[in-house]
């Protein structure tokens, strides 16, 4: 039978191969770059306070106009980003395995811009706003790198934004 | 008219006569004088003319703020209301003052058992003398036995009679106690709010639960004490001088100076303890400060400069202590050498008394016990002294502490009905300045209709909030006036504003409990009102309707769906429950099965635990309940025969040492408990096995905790619980035990267990586990919610969808509300008020936490519900929700800057407009 092993952070179980929900949401979170920088034990924390969800070949991961709390990663399948117009829509992006996306809604309560679509089946990752705030509050520091990164890909954004249509963007 | 009075303070000066100072504003003004009865009579100063008062109300003359005025007989106060106000505050009494009014026969009672204690202290000592004299020298046998007996009878009765003392002296100390807390309490609600902006909470607390009882409990025996003592003392004085008055002199003459000597050498040593006091305060604040700083000293390495600061308290502390020590023992050196100096004169002048004739030996044995039992009552009295001071110190420093006036009226002066409103609001140059200068608000004036909205807007600081509360009465304005339907705000008691005015804060309170607690605390409080309120609560309707209108319907249907319900109380919903799960399964059945994982005997069920996996049922009987099922005899058994004990064990570890690593610093949050098997108030007592098994390996641990572990296994939820998996092996197993289980429990124990059956409700589940007999799959929560809706369209056409609702209402909180989100807390804060039906409304930014959505369906709610039927104020942040206001009132830096309707502020192209551009 297995014995606990105290320093490593990872749990180990009767076969090798088998590993718990929490070690694999961790080997996830440890590849995106926005959790690049968190310490592993921090990060554990965050691997514990996610979800898993699954979607049909079909389904909406979230629409476009919703509001909508949460950040996701993709486990498993593929899914595909659209911009919906009153009688057609425009496809923008393709995502894949290892991509996260969503990430605003973790800062603050907004509509999403686009809607996702899943094209096979997707198993997804979930990390919802209140589980982040409450982590930012006991850990600030670290929340504050992680903010560092998601703003800097905002600011990306805004900055192509910027260098084709200056003119169209004001403040409110 | 009537006004109301505001508490005064009090100062005793005489038996007949109270006195006391009304705060009083100088705009009161009277209707007329009215006849005395019961000897009342109220007497002013000097220059106004006295006037009189009846049974029922009290009229006040202009008179100057301060002015005296006296009541005889108070003791014929006609109701407690009255009573109430014109008693002093609870932080004016005296400390003796509660003695003399708690339980008055009792301590006469006592004072009767002290006498006789008294008695019997001494009548020993007679017979001790007529033993020898009598009896022994005469060689009376007969007179011995009498004697003796005598003796023995009035020492055990003596006894008896100490035993009654002290259990009464104990049960008045704790009386008073009791008496003291809840007055002090009562007192502390009522202070003004920027008194518990400068207390911490911590003070408060233990002033309440330990200052109050040392106190208390000297109080108990605060009579008896020195009086038994005094008796016995002067008894035994006069015994001693009856048996010869020389030696009695002689003994007695080294009291006073003991009187004198001693008391000097205690003052001495109480002055060193209070040093010793601040000096510990200072040494403490020096090293939390430096651990505070610890990254300051060691970037500076200034080490040797923190050791030098540490080192000058100890140092002044270690002189201390030891000029404490020589000043203790001292005291204790001249008690003893007074103590043992009586009967070395006893032994010297009582011997040589004896020797020449002059005394017989009965009496010299009678005269040293006597001398020697003196010791005791002098000790008393000694620490009863000690006892006083102490007391008396931290008496007055408590009451001292609470000492303020409530800034408003409580009840209505005359026990009339509190005041209905139309809710029409006037403000005339309204100040509200703190400190003697800041001005938070200056130079206000404005006027609300009945039925009128109004918004209040303005930067942060620029004082909207203030201006709230003070029309909230919650903040007591200095200068200018707020009319209520013509009626000075100042001059209402709390109970006509809280008939009248409904408050919702920008930091709502909810207290621990169920969501109905809270949603209706604001009617309960009215409903205690006295006469004049004929109010009922709400009816669940009403309720539902509330809840309906602030957004709250989804979360508490889904809190009422996660609901367990409790076996006896709700068994009727259980019934209903159970129909609804068959007319469910009849119309969706077939496309469940990849949304639900039913409870099927032949499948491990991996969204619930593993030790109703191994039952497959529900227990009847409290030893076999989850918490107790890891120490139960037959289970333990069963597991062993099953080869399960030790998979479980090593799962139980994995689980324990993981969750301990993970959640070791965040045992402030139950947030992150909820997804942990172990529960927040059992972490510690993990968080310890965790420890020994690190530290000697898991063969060492006692039986409880193996008990422990293996509970936690039990507890194990393979779909919920991330941190460990559970092992095939196990799983196979466990499946295979199941039906054995079921046929050892129906041999050995019959009825212990409900095995799951369609047809029964499931007790330890869930409402919506149990109307689709089986566990939603959390990872298909897209079909998850579909589910829910049909569910929830079953349960209306079922009509059980408001018992369900009612359920959810029963969702306990938590401390400070802290297991619901910071949306749910308002939109409770906002259906608390609704429920209540106020004519007036204050909002403080009360849907500031809320979506978009959710604000803007309030504001609508608000305007067709409300207006026209209730007067709203509200301090508004976002500027688009203000549109269909009556008026709109914008504040900066304490002063009104522009007022009028949206459109016209909008034209003005001043502050206003600035605001909404988002500048």
């Amino acid at each position: 039978m297995s014995s606990p092993t105290e320093d490593d952070a990872t749990c180990s179980s009767s076969k090798r191969d088998e590993r718990c929900e929490l070690e694999e949401n961790l080997d996830v979170l440890r590849r995106i770059t926005v959790f690049a920088e968190v310490p592993l034990p921090r990060l554990k924390l965050y691997a514990y306070l996610c979800k898993r969800t699954c979607f049909e070949p079909g389904e909406f991961i979230f629409r476009q106009g919703t509001a909508d709390d949460r950040g996701y990663i993709i486990l498993r399948g593929t899914a595909q980003v659209v911009r919906e117009y009153q009688d057609h829509s425009i496809f923008l992006n393709e995502l894949h395995e290892g991509e996260f996306f969503g990430g605003v809604a973790l800062l603050s309560d907004i509509k999403r811009l686009f809607s996702v679509k899943a094209v096979t089946r997707v198993e997804c990752l979930t990390l919802d706003r209140e589980s982040f705030r409450k982590l930012l509050v006991q850990f600030p520091e670290v929340g504050v790198k992680v903010l560092d990164v998601m703003i800097k890909r905002i600011t990306f954004l805004e900055e192509q934004l910027m260098q084709k249509h200056a003119h169209d963007c004001v403040y409110h | 008219m009537t006004h109301n009075v505001i508490p005064a303070s009090f100062k005793p000066e005489s038996k007949t006569e109270r006195r006391f100072e009304m705060c009083l504003d100088s705009g009161y003004k009277t209707a007329g004088m009215t006849e005395s009865v019961d000897g009342w009579q109220l007497f002013g100063p000097l220059s106004t003319p006295t006037f009189n008062c009846t049974r029922s109300f009290m009229e006040v003359n202009e008179t100057a703020p301060g002015c005296v005025i006296v009541i005889r007989n108070p003791a014929t106060l006609p109701s407690p209301i009255e009573r109430r106000i014109l008693l002093p505050m609870v932080t004016k009494k005296t400390l003796f003052s509660w003695v003399l009014q708690c339980c008055r026969g009792l301590q006469a009672l006592l004072l009767v058992m002290i006498l006789f204690t008294v008695f019997l202290r001494v009548f020993p000592l007679e017979m001790q003398k007529r033993i020898i004299n009598v009896a022994i020298q005469s060689r009376n046998l007969h007179a011995l036995l009498t004697y003796c007996g005598l003796y023995i009878f009035a020492v055990v009765m003596a006894g008896v009679l100490k035993y009654v003392i002290n259990v009464l002296q104990g049960y008045i100390g704790q009386k008073i106690v009791y008496e003291m807390r809840d007055r002090l309490y009562a007192h502390i609600l009522t202070l003004p709010l920027s008194f518990f902006r400068r207390t911490p909470p911590g003070m408060v607390i233990s002033s309440l639960t330990s200052e109050l009882s040392g106190p208390g409990d000297f109080l108990g025996s605060a009579l008896a004490a020195p009086t038994i003592n005094v008796l016995t003392l002067v008894t035994f004085a006069g015994y001693m001088v009856y048996l010869n008055p020389l030696l009695a002199v002689l003994s007695f003459a080294i009291y006073p100076l003991e009187i004198l000597i001693i008391p000097v050498l205690q003052n001495r040593y109480n002055r060193l303890n209070q040093e010793r006091i601040n000096i510990t305060r200072t040494m403490s604040n020096a090293i939390g400060e430096a651990i505070a700083g610890m990254h300051e000293i060691h970037g500076n390495a200034s080490y040797h400069i923190e050791t030098e600061k540490l080192d000058r308290s100890s140092a002044m502390l270690f002189s201390l202590r030891h000029r404490m020590n020589k000043s203790k023992f001292l005291i204790k050196f001249v008690n003893n050498f007074f103590q043992s100096l009586g009967p070395f004169i006893l032994f010297l002048v009582g011997g040589y008394l004896s020797i020449r004739g002059e005394l017989d030996l009965g009496a010299l044995v009678a005269f040293l016990s006597a001398y020697e039992k003196l010791y005791d009552p002098w000790k008393e009295l000694m620490d009863y002294y000690q006892d006083l001071q102490d007391s008396r110190v931290r008496y007055y420093q408590v009451m001292s502490y609470f000492d303020s006036a409530p800034e408003f009226a409580i009840e209505p002066a005359d026990g009339r009905a509190p005041y209905q409103f139309r809710g029409e609001i006037a403000i005339t140059d309204l100040a509200f300045v703190i400190d003697g200068e800041v001005r938070l608000l200056d130079q206000i004036s404005l006027a609300v209709k009945p039925g009128e909205q109004l918004a209040m807007v303005g930067l942060s600081g620029s004082g909207k909030s203030t201006l709230a509360m003070v029309m909230g009465q919650l903040y007591c304005y200095t200068q200018g006036h707020v009319l209520l339907d013509g009626m000075e705000l100042k001059s209402l008691s709390k109970r006509d504003v809280s008939h009248n005015i409904g408050y919702v804060a920008q930091h709502p309170f909810i207290f621990d409990g169920t969501i109905l607690d809270n949603v209706l605390y604001a009617c309960k409080s009215l409903q205690h009102a006295g006469e004049g309120s004929e109010r009922q609560l709400p009816t669940r309707e009403e309720i539902l309707q509330v809840i309906d209108e602030v957004g709250l319907t989804e979360d508490v249907l889904r809190m009422g769906l996660n609901m367990v319900l409790e076996e006896g109380r709700q068994a009727e919903l259980a019934q209903k429950l159970v129909v609804v799960r068959q007319r469910f399964r009849q119309r969706w059945a077939g496309e469940l099965a990849r949304v639900v994982e039913f409870f099927d005997i032949n499948q491990f069920l991996f969204y619930t635990d593993i030790s109703e996996n191994i039952t497959f049922g529900s227990p009847t009987r409290p030893e076999y309940e989850p918490a107790k099922l890891a120490g139960n005899k037959l289970f333990r058994e069963f597991l062993d025969e099953k080869d399960l004990t030790t998979l479980l064990f090593n799962l139980g570890v994995e689980i324990a040492v993981q969750t301990v690593s993970l959640l070791e610093d965040l045992q402030d949050d139950q947030f992150f408990f909820e997804l942990s098997p172990i529960p927040r108030d059992e972490f510690d007592a993990y968080s310890a096995i965790v420890g020994k098994i690190n530290q000697a390996g898991v063969g060492r641990l006692s039986k409880k905790e193996t008990e422990a572990v293996l509970r936690l296994a039990l507890r194990f939820s393979p779909a919920q619980h991330k941190m460990a998996t559970l092992p095939v092996e196990l799983q196979r197993r466990i499946i295979a035990a199941r039906r054995d289980f079921a046929e050892k429990l129906r041999a050995r124990d019959p009825g212990a267990f409900s095995f799951y059956h369609p047809d029964h409700y499931l007790y330890t589940h869930s409402v919506l586990e149990n109307i689709l007999f089986g566990h939603p799959r959390a990872d298909q929560s897209r079909a998850v919610e579909e589910i829910q809706d049909r569910v929830v369209d079953l349960l209306r056409a079922e009509k059980v969808f408001d018992e369900v609702m009612e359920a959810g209402l029963g969702f306990a909180v938590g401390s400070m509300g802290d297991r619901l989100s910071g949306g749910q807390k308002q939109k409770i804060a906002i259906a608390r008020v609704f429920l209540k039906k106020p004519t007036i409304l204050i909002l403080d930014e009360a849907t500031a936490s809320l979506d978009n959505r959710s604000q803007a369906r309030i504001q609508e709610l608000i305007n067709s519900r409300w207006k026209g039927k209730a007067t709203l104020v509200a301090v508004v942040h976002r500027l688009e929700l203000v549109k269909d206001y009556d008026q709109i009132v914008v504040l900066k830096a304490g002063k009104i800057v522009e007022m009028g309707r949206y459109q016209e502020l909008l034209e003005q192209k001043g502050i206003f407009y600035e605001l909404t551009h988002g500048r």
